[in-house]
């Protein structure tokens, strides 16, 4: 029920919010969460499960565990407790199977005995029942419904900066904010909670003293010019130097803080007893946040467990909301010889008190859905329930306050060395990295004006790091009491006592996995689950690691944690995704293609027309009729992603030798010649065009994918070498297109006054010039097989020289053409494409560039290994072949394997029909048995058949080349 | 009649919001105003295409005294740059990189004049980009790992950095009531990133400007 205002609260009682739940319509205020709308209406039932499917209410009210997890439309795992809520909302429970109240899944309860400790793994032992096995757990498991329509939500990925970052706005980070900023620092503080103060807002509020205190430090802190807040935000990891990810409901900051102190308090820990996951079984700081911040009631009559001042604070506030303490049991014996403030107040008040208590059980109230009343028994020294002078006490709710377990990831994370401090029973930061520090609970600090001292000096120390001021020497008071017990967990014949609520682990469980030799933390975690559900370990893992520790007589300290890895929390897989960002090249003509229907494919980083769309023709028409444009009249097609390099120095010629295979100080000025080039190990990485612009001064290109890359090593290898040349990258400088066929010298010659005749222009001569008034670079070229020019000019005037182009060659029927057409057209002539026909094995001697490789250069990348490669038997050899020219069936495709014998003999690197020579031709490589020519190859194909083929001499089309040479 | 006035990487992108073009025919053509909201958008975040200014570069060990023979006023430090009297700059890209962007006349004079040892000419045909508004730091933080604040401090560095992924040059031009940057990147990198600039600015609440709206 809704209590009376309350001070601080955080809800907007003017305002009115529908929303649905299970079907069923509430209400609730603007500031609500979701839980503390439905807690307020009642509703003890807020899902289910994991395993076995029981009803669960409020834990911790906090972003901590998954008890409450709902879906709201599309948006899968909710969770209810920190959502605020919306009007409008339509929720269900997550896990369910015929709805929340009657969820026939629950039946699993009562078969949990055949459903021990890693009988997941087990299950799958047997390889027969392995696909049952896996149906039943792909059905019984999961958690929200993925709407696979939902729309993808780009959110931003923002960069963030600071001085000193501050994770957690509790007393002790709020502390060591102004500290920070007192220092000159910009700070930010960031927190997971919708309002910053922490537990101060809601533990021990009803304390004027505490509530003053409070109230102070907020006020300085949000007055403050150089602290910035992030509320809502969680710090979900940390990476190497201090980068942290802040995620928020809508947006992921990458973070990154000179300094960062670790604010993030302590999870409070629950108590293990039988039926200890009941709906009104919770944290005392659970009830506090529903009181403080919702003015929520959260039971009427309530158990209070405790080991702690902080347990008996909660009575304390519990009392002052109108809830009815029925007794607060006491784990200790003996607290000490002074009581705490609070437990002298709860005694002034006359509650009852039972020092030495545990709970033995929850009693349940109908179907499961409640708490009825508590078992309380004595506890034994050796931390068992006794049977003698056991007390049944009616209540609805039970709150435990037992203990603090640090929240400690980030540290971890950032590498700290923890150790386990006995005074207080919790791991504390033993060696802190540099640059992080510390402060408040998950330094081992509970006390409230502790947590304040605490913060400033980790404050003070953090803005000294980055650079402001001195860190001050301030004195932190040590515990005067120890704040969590260590052995807060009671057995039961019975079991159904929790340790984690995520995979609901009995404690049962951790004997029969130590028993199964699972003695190891790491091994145990993976065996048993514990830890891996959504809450990651936030309740279970420091109680797993208390029961190993007893389990094999050890100290906690010697049992270790598990390893933590960002992110420590759930991150919702949007925020992951983000707004991508994939980076595409475009050459300056990329305009030109789309308004001539260009079909677009990826080529490295590049976008380029695979073909050209002619209505009513199919792709493989469209293509064969760009490929007869090229061979009968002209052809265009944009190369303009081609690598573009220059070399320009009086070592230039030399450079080029030592990278490439072949020789280049003695190409002449204005020609080109074939360029390949290898790596260390004597395999082919790229191949271009070299051309000769003056004695000093080379241009070239590379392959379109390796532009980038070849740059560079080529710088590197510069560098490393020393000559008195400079390369430069020219490659999104210069548009490029190869003007092909038959008719390309008459087009261009309409263009540019340039000789174009053959002997002033010959075959791999290479030009400047002007052409439609722009200056290029031309090169003759015949990589498809005809008479062409590549023309080269700078690329703001790349869509100039395609217009004059496609106007010039309007007579003749030009046509752009693709890369499909470009593959078929370069095929026919034999010529091969790097990484296509070659792989991250094949060195130039398979690929028949024999021709190519100058052995008696001083030195080139790749030589030595060459040499070797050469004085070896060969086991591969690129060969071309041919189908039958009446071959009807199924056609092999590249990557096919060739079968000798009944071994893989080969594959296909190249296939097509080519119309030109009206049959299928390929390129393969094979054994070097297989390689000569009028060789019968057999190549299986998908279904298993295999296609016989034979092999032949390539080029498939123009063997002597004719098309290069002057036939007028 | 054909023209073989220079356009932009991004021309096409720039035709599609039907701008007011430049007139001038002799130089490349640049958008002058995209519409009325022009100025509003720039106060918040204004993009706006700067790739048709004239542009020269050059690298090598002899291009510092090259440039300074040529009267080219060059910045003594790397990674820095200069204005120049006629209202360009001058960008030290490295200790023996540099880019000139001005006028016509310097930049044909640097490119027509015959290079000298160790000088090794940058043909820079570059998308251009101008950045300016209230809110362009958060368009910089959602695209680059840069704490800029670093060059609102030091105002004549040159970042050489990567912002949605490509390789970019970037230099703060503020000198007035919001910050202004100009960003180069290779052209065939422009339409992608003009693209994923303009809607992160137009989510922000400004987007493209013409060069007359640029702070």
């Amino acid at each position: 029920m809704r209590l009376p205002p309350v001070h601080g609260e955080w809800i907007d009682r003017s305002k009115i919010i529908t929303f649905t739940f299970e079907g069923k319509t509430y209400t609730g205020h603007p500031g609500d969460s979701i839980t503390s709308a439905l807690w307020a209406a009642d509703i003890r039932v807020l899902g289910r499960s994991f395993k076995y499917h029981r009803p669960r209410g409020v834990l911790t009210m906090a972003n901590h565990d998954v008890n409450a997890l709902m879906q709201s439309t599309e948006r899968l795992n909710v969770r209810a407790d920190v959502t605020p809520l919306v009007d409008g909302m339509a929720l269900t429970a997550v896990n369910t199977f015929g709805g929340l109240q009657s969820d026939k899944a629950s039946i699993l309860g009562a078969f949990s005995r055949f459903m021990p400790v890693g009988f997941y793994y087990k299950a799958f032992y047997t390889k027969q029942l392995f696909p049952m096995w896996e149906r039943m757990f792909r059905t019984l498991t999961g958690l929200g419904k993925v709407d696979f329509s939902s729309p993808r939500v780009r959110t931003p990925k923002n960069y963030g900066f600071c001085d000193v970052l501050v994770i957690g706005a509790g007393p002790s980070g709020l502390a060591a904010a102004l500290a920070a900023a007192a220092q000159g620092a910009e700070v930010l503080i960031v927190d997971e909670n919708a309002r910053v103060g922490g537990s101060a807002g809601y533990i021990g509020c009803t304390d004027s003293e505490r509530a003053e205190l409070h109230a102070a430090q907020l006020s300085e802190v949000q007055a403050h010019p150089r602290i910035r807040i992030m509320t809502s935000t969680y710090a979900a990891g940390y990476y190497a130097d201090h980068w942290i990810p802040l995620v928020a409901s809508d947006v992921m900051t990458k973070m990154r803080a000179q300094s960062i102190v670790v604010a993030t308090g302590a999870y409070e820990q629950p108590s293990v007893f039988r039926n200890n996951d009941l709906p009104g079984i919770m944290m005392a700081s659970g009830a506090q946040r529903l009181m403080h911040r919702y003015a929520v009631k959260p039971m009427q009559k309530v158990v209070v467990l405790t080991a702690n001042a902080d347990g008996y604070r909660a009575a304390l506030d519990l009392a002052a909301f109108g809830v009815e303490v029925a007794a607060v049991v006491d784990l200790r014996a003996q607290t000490k010889i002074d009581p705490s403030e609070s437990e002298s107040q709860v005694n002034a008040k006359g509650m009852r008190i039972l020092k030495g208590h545990c709970i033995a059980e929850a009693i349940a109230g109908k179907q499961g859905k409640s708490v009825a009343a508590v078992v309380v028994a004595r506890l034994s020294a050796s931390g068992e329930a006794e049977v003698a002078g056991q007390e049944t006490i009616a209540c609805d709710g039970l709150v435990m306050s037992v203990g603090w377990a640090p929240t400690a990831n980030l540290l971890y994370q950032a590498g700290t060395r923890m150790r386990y401090e006995k005074s207080v029973e919790q791991f504390v930061p033993d060696v802190l990295p540099a640059g992080v520090f510390a402060c408040g609970r998950v330094n081992g600090v509970h006390t409230l004006t502790a947590r304040h001292a605490d913060g400033r000096r980790a404050g003070s120390m953090a803005a000294a790091h980055a650079g402001f001021g001195v860190a001050e020497l301030i004195e932190v008071a040590a515990e005067s009491e120890c704040p969590t017990h260590p052995w807060p967990i009671i057995s039961h014949s019975s079991g159904k006592n929790f340790v984690d609520f995520d995979e609901d682990l009995q404690l049962i469980d951790f004997h029969n996995a130590v028993q199964e030799g699972f003695d190891n933390i790491e091994l145990l975690k993976r065996f048993s689950t514990v830890g891996m559900g959504p809450s990651q370990g936030k309740h279970s893992n420091m109680i797993a690691l208390r029961i190993l520790a007893r389990l094999t007589n050890k100290e906690p300290q010697q049992v270790g944690t598990t390893t933590a890895r960002p992110f420590f929390h759930p991150v919702p897989m949007s925020l992951l995704g983000g707004r991508g960002f994939t980076p595409e090249r475009r050459t300056p003509l990329h305009a030109k293609h789309d308004a001539h229907g260009a079909c677009w494919m990826p080529a490295g980083v590049w976008q380029r027309p695979e073909y050209y769309r002619v209505e009513g023709q199919s792709r493989l028409e469209c293509i064969h009729g760009e490929v007869a444009a090229v061979r009968t009249s002209i052809g265009i097609i944009d190369v303009g992603t081609l690598g573009k390099l220059e070399v320009i120095g009086p070592q230039a010629a030399e450079f080029l030798d030592r990278v490439y295979i072949s020789k280049y100080a003695n190409l002449k000025v204005g020609m080109t010649r074939y360029a390949v080039m290898c790596d260390e190990s004597g395999v082919i990485i790229d191949d271009g065009v070299v051309g000769r612009l003056a004695e000093d001064h080379f241009y070239f290109t590379t392959t379109t994918s390796g532009a980038a890359t070849i740059y560079r090593e080529l710088s590197r290898l510069n560098t490393m070498w020393g000559l008195d040349c400079g390369i430069v990258n020219h490659t999104g400088a210069f548009a490029a297109v190869n003007l092909a066929g038959p008719r390309s010298r008459e087009v261009l010659g309409t263009l540019t006054d340039t000789d174009l005749s053959s002997g002033a222009f010959p075959y791999l001569a290479l030009r400047e010039a002007k052409v439609a008034g722009i200056p290029a670079r031309l090169m003759r070229v015949g990589f498809v097989g005809e008479w062409g020019y590549e023309i080269h000019v700078p690329a703001n005037q790349g869509v100039a020289l395609w217009e004059a182009l496609m106007a010039a060659g309007q007579q003749f029927g030009i046509r752009p053409f693709g890369v499909e057409a470009q593959r078929l057209l370069r095929l026919e002539k034999g010529h091969i494409i790097i990484s296509q026909d070659t792989d991250g094995l094949t060195s130039p001697l398979e690929v028949n560039l024999d021709w190519a490789l100058k052995m008696d250069k001083p030195f080139f990348v790749g030589q030595r290994s060459l040499k070797i490669i050469a004085s070896k038997e060969r086991k591969q050899q690129l060969v071309g072949f041919e189908l039958a020219a009446d071959f009807s069936g199924t056609a092999p495709l590249e990557c096919h394997l060739v079968i000798h014998k009944g071994e893989i003999s080969g594959r296909v690197t190249s296939i097509a029909y080519s119309p030109n020579v009206g049959r299928n031709i390929g390129m393969a490589f094979v054994t070097p048995e297989l390689a000569k020519q009028g060789t019968q190859i057999a190549i299986r194909i998908t279904n298993g058949s295999e296609v016989k083929a034979t092999v032949v001499r390539t080029p498939f089309y123009d063997p002597e080349n004719l098309k290069q040479k002057e036939t007028t | 009649m054909i023209s073989s006035q220079p356009l932009s990487p991004i021309h096409g992108l720039l035709e599609a919001m039907h701008p007011l073009w430049s007139s001038e025919t002799s130089e490349a053509k640049r958008v002058i105003r995209i519409d009325q909201r022009d100025e509003e958008r720039a106060a918040i975040l204004g993009l706006a295409d700067l790739s048709h200014q004239n542009r020269a570069g050059a690298k090598g060990r002899g291009t510092a005294e090259w440039l300074s023979k040529l009267g080219v006023t060059i910045p003594s430090q790397a990674n820095s740059w200069c204005p120049l009297p006629s209202g360009g700059l001058v960008a030290r890209l490295g200790n023996t990189e540099f880019l000139v962007e001005n006028d016509a006349t310097l930049v044909e004079k640097i490119m027509q004049t015959q290079r000298a040892p160790g000088v090794y000419p940058v043909l820079h045909q570059d998308a251009a980009f101008g950045l300016c508004g209230a809110r362009v730091n958060e368009l910089l933080l959602q695209t680059c790992n840069i704490d800029f604040r670093m060059l609102d401090a030091q105002p004549s560095k040159v970042v050489l950095t990567s912002i949605a992924g490509v390789g970019i040059t970037i230099l703060s031009k503020t000198n007035g009531k919001y910050p202004s940057y100009r960003i180069w990147c290779d052209g065939t990198y422009g339409i992608y990133l003009w693209e994923t600039l303009a809607e992160i600015a137009t989510e922000l609440g400004g987007g493209c400007i013409g060069v007359d709206a640029v702070q």
